[in-house]
């Protein structure tokens, strides 16, 4: 028989668990999964399950929000992206356009997705129309891209592209001693197309505990458990804990796809700055939006790059603060009215904290 | 975004599939899975709209089920913030 939640966590209460373990997770998901079930308060006080750079939406450059805005406005072109890019504002004078949804409503042709594959069809149903597809997120999103242009697009679609790796963010973390945790659970969703080994590094390189875990509480508690075991046997390994479908090296078909068609480059993170080789750039100038129009973007704009004032999503990307950590957390800033990324995406930590109920929280290792 | 979503194959056209998920029924990229011998009645996991795994039934049924719960929990939050909170909040 098959361990249930309820298990786990008598599992972990039984660890003699006497120094603080800080886990970060990188993904979405698993935070949703976390918040919602409520595993923080039924945790041992000494653990504490920090969300991470998990949420593409959140780190996409402000700059290509900016530009696809522009394009929208100022091209005759269908602009089509995934839902949560339509909320996200860009930093813009109080008169001026400030996100997607908001050039929508005056007037441009822009259309929500849930797939690559719907732009094709809309590329498809207006062949003398431009369109342009403002692809953001993290790998498991960027390889269907890619699969989308490895089996051939029409020539009136092109795409402007923000896709990223989410290890190299871990690696800029630990590298910069800007780490928070000292143990992480990886994502199983990234793991299942590039392959679990790519976190082998966290292991190798910083001799931290590590585990991949699936969406369920059940697994998300396995990996839990299985940092703090390693970290109390002081023999750190990458535990898959979703070999359901998370193999040593991933669907080899997607990397395939993804290397004949993009690079991997240093990359900008809102907020954040560059990254070492975490952004995908197109190999092909031929669809590259960037290419196919004139360049938008206007760098000497005030707060080109950043998030909105008085947001700190980028900290809380990083895992430096808990979102109630932000004065404007449920004050300013609510999934109504957000005012950053991480409270406009369903992947982002703000929104998925407030929308879960949670009003305040304590760590228990309070900084 | 992120969220992927286990679905079962009913037909299979060349590289697309028609799959369903509790009673969703949607095309299916299967390019990525290429190196598979997929057949009807097989569990894919599916990210936006791609395969992106093979998986067993039994995987596909714990996350419909965490699926499921993470419905009603957000329902259960919406309905207790837009009371507790009238128009604006
Ligand atoms: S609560 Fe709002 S303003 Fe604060 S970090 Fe989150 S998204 Fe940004």
């Amino acid at each position: 028989m098959s361990l249930t939640a309820a298990d786990w966590l008598h599992k972990i209460h039984e660890l003699p668990l006497s120094e603080p373990v800080k886990v970060m997770n990188v993904c979405g998901g698993h935070e949703r999964s976390i918040t919602m079930a409520g595993l923080r308060a039924a945790l041992p006080k000494t653990v504490e399950l920090i969300p991470g750079p998990g949420c593409p939406v959140c780190i996409c450059p402000e700059e290509d929000v900016y530009v696809a805005i522009q394009l929208a406005l100022h091209e005759a072109v269908i602009v089509v992206a995934f839902g949560d890019m339509l909320r996200v504002p860009v930093n813009v004078g109080k008169r001026d356009i400030r996100s997607l949804e908001h050039a929508k409503a005056a007037g441009a042709d822009i259309r929500p997705i849930a797939s690559p594959l719907e732009a094709l069809q809309i590329a498809e149903q207006n062949p003398q129309r431009q369109v342009v597809f403002f692809a953001a997120g993290f790998e498991t999103t960027t390889a269907p891209v890619a699969a989308l242009l490895m089996q051939g697009i029409p020539d009136n679609l092109s795409l402007l592209l923000s896709g990223r790796l989410t290890w190299p963010a871990v690696a800029m973390l630990l590298e910069t001693g800007q780490a928070r945790f000292n143990a992480l659970i990886a994502p199983g969703h990234v793991a299942t197309v590039m392959g679990a080994q790519e976190w082998q590094f966290v292991v190798d390189q910083y001799q931290m505990p590590t585990a991949i875990a699936g969406f369920t509480p059940v697994s998300l508690l396995a990996a839990l458990y299985s940092c703090l075991r390693q970290g109390l046997e002081h023999k750190p390994f990458l535990d898959n804990c979703y070999p359901q479908v998370v193999t040593e090296h991933g669907n080899l078909t997607a990397q395939q796809y993804l290397q004949q068609t993009m690079t991997v480059q240093d990359a900008p993170w809102r907020g954040i700055g560059n990254i070492a080789q975490s952004g995908f750039s197109l190999r092909n100038s031929e669809h590259d939006a960037r290419v196919r129009f004139p360049d938008y973007a206007e760098p000497a704009r005030k707060r080109a790059g950043e998030m909105p004032a008085g947001c700190d999503c980028a900290r809380v990307v990083l895992g430096a603060i808990y979102p109630n950590q932000c004065r404007l957390y449920g004050s300013a800033c609510t999934p109504r009215h957000p005012i950053g990324p991480c409270m406009v995406s369903d992947e982002g930590a703000c929104r998925i904290w407030w929308s879960s109920g949670v009003r305040t929280f304590e760590p228990s290792s309070a900084a | 975004m992120c969220l992927g979503i286990p679905m079962q194959v009913v037909e299979i056209n060349q590289f697309v599939a028609r799959c369903t998920a509790k009673g969703v029924e949607r095309d299916v990229s299967l390019f990525m899975l290429q190196h598979e011998n997929l057949a009807v009645g097989d569990y894919v996991m599916v990210h936006v709209g791609y395969a992106i795994q093979k998986m067993t039934e039994e995987e596909a049924h714990s996350s419909w089920e965490l699926f499921d719960e993470m419905v009603r929990l957000e329902e259960e939050a919406l309905a207790a913030y837009q009371q507790g909170n009238k128009p604006n909040a």
